[in-house]
């Protein structure tokens, strides 16, 4: 009998090892900055073959630690390879117009770019900042309201009374099948909820929102959007009194809405569908 | 000095500036804590706007040693505490120092010296996505969205807000250091700034 010692699993979840998270280079510009000061190289004359090689040898070692590799670390990889191997040819006459940038020092304006804005970024750091170096009074609260004439902003537990009043309704739970077809779209969920505001300045009532939907995971789904249109400041969510109604007004144009931020996720090309999995809700 | 329907007066006073308007306004920045502009302390005190800028002068001299600054910041008036006592400030009242990321205030940087910009080139300037930056940068007020360009896709552009300008204690855009001031004070950083981590 011969005893088979495994390879390293290829699924990485089999593997017995801790998945280390590092956020020590954010991207391959910052590691490639970082390469160039320690190779101590001149960003006014880039050594493309050195900072290639450094780059690669790097790109190794996180391989060997596992580090996941995002593509555009590749792309740089494949960049650095690419000049070095014009470095090292001798270059064939082309048609290439003579004009076009040295692609050597597009790479090294880049870099010279992005180390003046870590230089700023670091001065931005150094300033005194209000909350961690100064400190201001805050304005005391007063009796009358001025400007608006709602009461409160709405707290967590007037929402969650319209949520679980507008999930009550609609009688008989739905079936399962629907929640396996990925759930609502919430790109279209926050986009109808604007259309329904009608603008800068336009007002609704969520629960009433809520309830004109057909289906429980929309609903949901319409009302996370809601919240997070709320926390990027474009929706302000109040109630005008207590278990009184929820008012939903949009602050500010269409235009400066860009429902790409909304949970982080970009929207979607014309045609494919933006999803929001929905476990565990249902009946 | 104060009459009996609440309106001040304040003497004219040849080369000077009438001790009591430095203190009115005093007053009024310590009960506003947000900062206030020379013209709303002018309307609000009914003083002439001369001699509000010449006692705004006096108090920032008075106030510049103490614990209490007045601080000119995002187009206002603010009176702040210094920054020698941070430490024992956060210890009074329990909070943590406001902190940013690096990757936060890579992406202000980008804003603040190249705005109105889109976010494709915040993206290019530092080679990688910062889609969840800007939303918590957004979130915390600190940029907003100003319109769209008139490039291809019309993207969104962005730019800092006034509460940026106070976070960082700036008068205003013009303030930010230049290339040679921002290399003098990332060199002369004090010792103990690293060592927050």
């Amino acid at each position: 009998m011969q005893l088979v010692l495994p390879e390293s699993p290829a699924d990485p979840a089999e593997r017995p090892w801790f998945t280390v998270h590092t956020d020590v280079f954010e991207g391959p510009l910052d590691l490639l900055l970082h390469l160039v000061h320690r190779e101590g190289i001149d960003l006014g004359r880039l050594e493309v073959a050195r900072i290639a090689d450094a780059y690669l040898a790097y790109l190794d070692r996180m391989r060997a630690l596992d580090l996941s590799i995002a593509s555009d670390w590749l792309v740089m990889a494949a960049t650095l390879v690419h000049l070095k191997s014009l470095e090292l040819f001798p270059r064939l006459p082309t048609p290439v117009d003579e004009d076009a940038p040295d692609p050597r020092e597009v790479l090294a304006e880049q870099l010279r770019e992005y180390e003046r804005v870590r230089v700023q970024a670091e001065a931005l750091g150094l300033r005194p900042m209000l909350g961690r170096d100064r400190f201001a009074r805050a304005r005391q609260a007063s009796d009358d309201a001025a400007g608006r004439p709602v009461a409160s902003p709405v707290d967590a537990f007037g929402l969650l009374d319209v949520l679980f009043e507008v999930l009550a309704r609609g009688g008989a739970p739905e079936p399962v099948v629907l929640l396996a077809e990925g759930g609502p779209d919430v790109g279209s969920c926050c986009r109808r909820v604007l259309t329904a505001l009608g603008g800068r300045g336009g007002t609704g009532e969520l629960g009433a929102m809520l309830r004109s939907l057909p289906h429980r995971p929309e609903r949901v789904v319409t009302f996370v959007g809601v919240l997070e249109m709320a926390r990027l400041g474009w929706l302000d969510v109040a109630q005008e009194a207590h278990l009184g109604p929820v008012r939903v007004e949009q602050l500010v144009d269409d235009e400066v809405i860009d429902l790409a931020l909304v949970l982080g996720w970009d929207e979607p090309e014309p045609g494919e569908q933006m999803t929001l999995p929905l476990p565990g809700i249902g009946p | 000095m104060s009459t009996d329907d609440g309106i001040l007066e304040f003497p004219q006073r040849p080369g000077g500036v009438d001790p009591e308007l430095v203190h009115a306004i005093e007053a009024l920045l310590f009960a506003s804590g947000e900062p206030v502009g020379a013209a709303a302390l002018t309307e609000a005190l009914g003083a002439d706007p001369d001699e509000v800028r010449v006692a705004l002068r006096v108090l920032t001299q008075r106030r510049r040693d103490s614990g209490v600054v007045l601080e000119r910041v995002g187009g206002g008036w603010q009176l702040r505490t210094a920054a020698r006592f941070a430490t024992a400030v956060h210890r009074l009242i329990g909070t943590r120092p406001v902190r940013l990321t690096r990757p936060a205030l890579e992406v202000l940087a980008v804003i603040a010296w190249r705005q109105p910009i889109p976010r494709s080139e915040i993206d290019r300037v530092r080679g990688v996505d910062s889609g969840g930056v800007l939303k918590s940068l957004l979130e915390r007020g600190l940029i907003r969205t100003a319109g769209r360009s008139d490039d291809p896709g019309r993207p969104l552009l962005y730019r800092t807000t006034s509460a940026f300008l106070e976070m960082f204690s700036l008068p205003d855009l013009a303030a930010l250091p230049t290339l040679e001031e921002r290399e003098s004070l990332v060199r002369a950083r004090a010792p103990d700034e690293g060592a927050e981590e």
